[in-house]
């Protein structure tokens, strides 16, 4: 990688140091990208932006959908059959 | 110490176990599989319960293998989408440069300006747009908060195809809630 990457691959490193610890090298070229970079420094706050609102929407657990009615009859004959097998 | 019903347990935690399900792997269909393998997986198992869980913790845990099972059966071979969600849409959303195409914009506060359920609709909306195994690998890592590791060894993909579906996956969902009332001037 160049020393100053492009946005698009640091968008490619924003993305990758969610997962893991990036290599120094590339730790520095995101940085340096980063403080010149008005566009990548909100795709890179709206990365972990998403992250938690996913997590906190999941944790909410807020949502009231439910098994449809033919599913759970399916589900619960199923389980008869193994309880009584 | 909590006791087990296997008789209760679909009427008791069958919604939630849907519910989760269904959140990973983005298809009604595929969720109902997980709820009945879980509770069959539950009934086979049910001796080796010890008690420190809840019954829904327990059933949990092994609603989480049956998911990862289930995505990988369904993609036996899980390939970088070469269609629209490919190199071409990445393409289009930079110069050729490398420089984003268009600026991206703040975002609000999505908590504050929009009822609860309603983010959730365009979570699930943004998140079902996406390819199947995109969407799965993206559920996988931002709602279940596996490692990528741990992803990349279930579902067999190596670690530079799943950074590449991840990175893919952001890209596109970010510009989904953008487009969808995440930012200030688009919000409602």
């Amino acid at each position: 990688m160049k020393w100053m990457p492009t946005c698009r691959d640091a968008t490619e490193l924003a993305s990758r140091a969610m997962d893991e610890r990036l290599p120094l090298s590339s730790r520095m070229a995101l940085r340096f990208h980063l403080a010149i970079c008005e566009n990548c420094t909100r795709f890179n706050q709206q990365l972990q932006e998403m992250r938690r609102l996913f997590r906190e929407e999941t944790a909410a657990d807020n949502d009231t959908t439910g098994l449809a009615p033919e599913a759970r009859q399916r589900i619960a004959t199923e389980l008869q059959k193994k309880l009584g097998s | 110490m909590s006791t087990l019903d296997a008789n209760s347990w679909l009427a008791d935690h069958g919604d939630y176990l849907f519910r989760v399900a269904r959140r990973q792997l983005h298809s009604d269909e595929l969720a109902e599989d997980a709820v009945q393998e879980t509770l069959l997986a539950a009934l086979t198992a049910q001796a080796r319960y010890v008690g420190d869980a809840s019954p829904r913790t327990w059933l949990t845990g092994i609603l989480k293998h049956k998911i990862v099972d289930l995505i990988r059966r369904n993609v036996r071979e899980v390939e970088i989408p070469r269609d629209e969600e490919g190199e071409e849409a990445v393409d289009s959303l930079f110069k050729q440069d490398g420089h984003w195409a268009e600026p991206l914009r703040p975002w609000g506060n999505p908590q504050a300006e929009a009822e609860m359920g309603q983010l959730r609709r365009v979570l699930d909306q943004c998140a079902d747009r996406l390819k199947p195994v995109m969407a799965q690998v993206f559920s996988l890592r931002e709602v279940a908060g596996m490692e990528t590791e741990e992803i990349c060894k279930e579902l067999n993909i190596t670690p530079t195809n799943c950074w590449v579906l991840l990175h893919r996956a952001r890209l596109f969902m970010r510009q989904c809630l953008e487009l969808n009332g995440f930012s200030k001037a688009g919000a409602a």
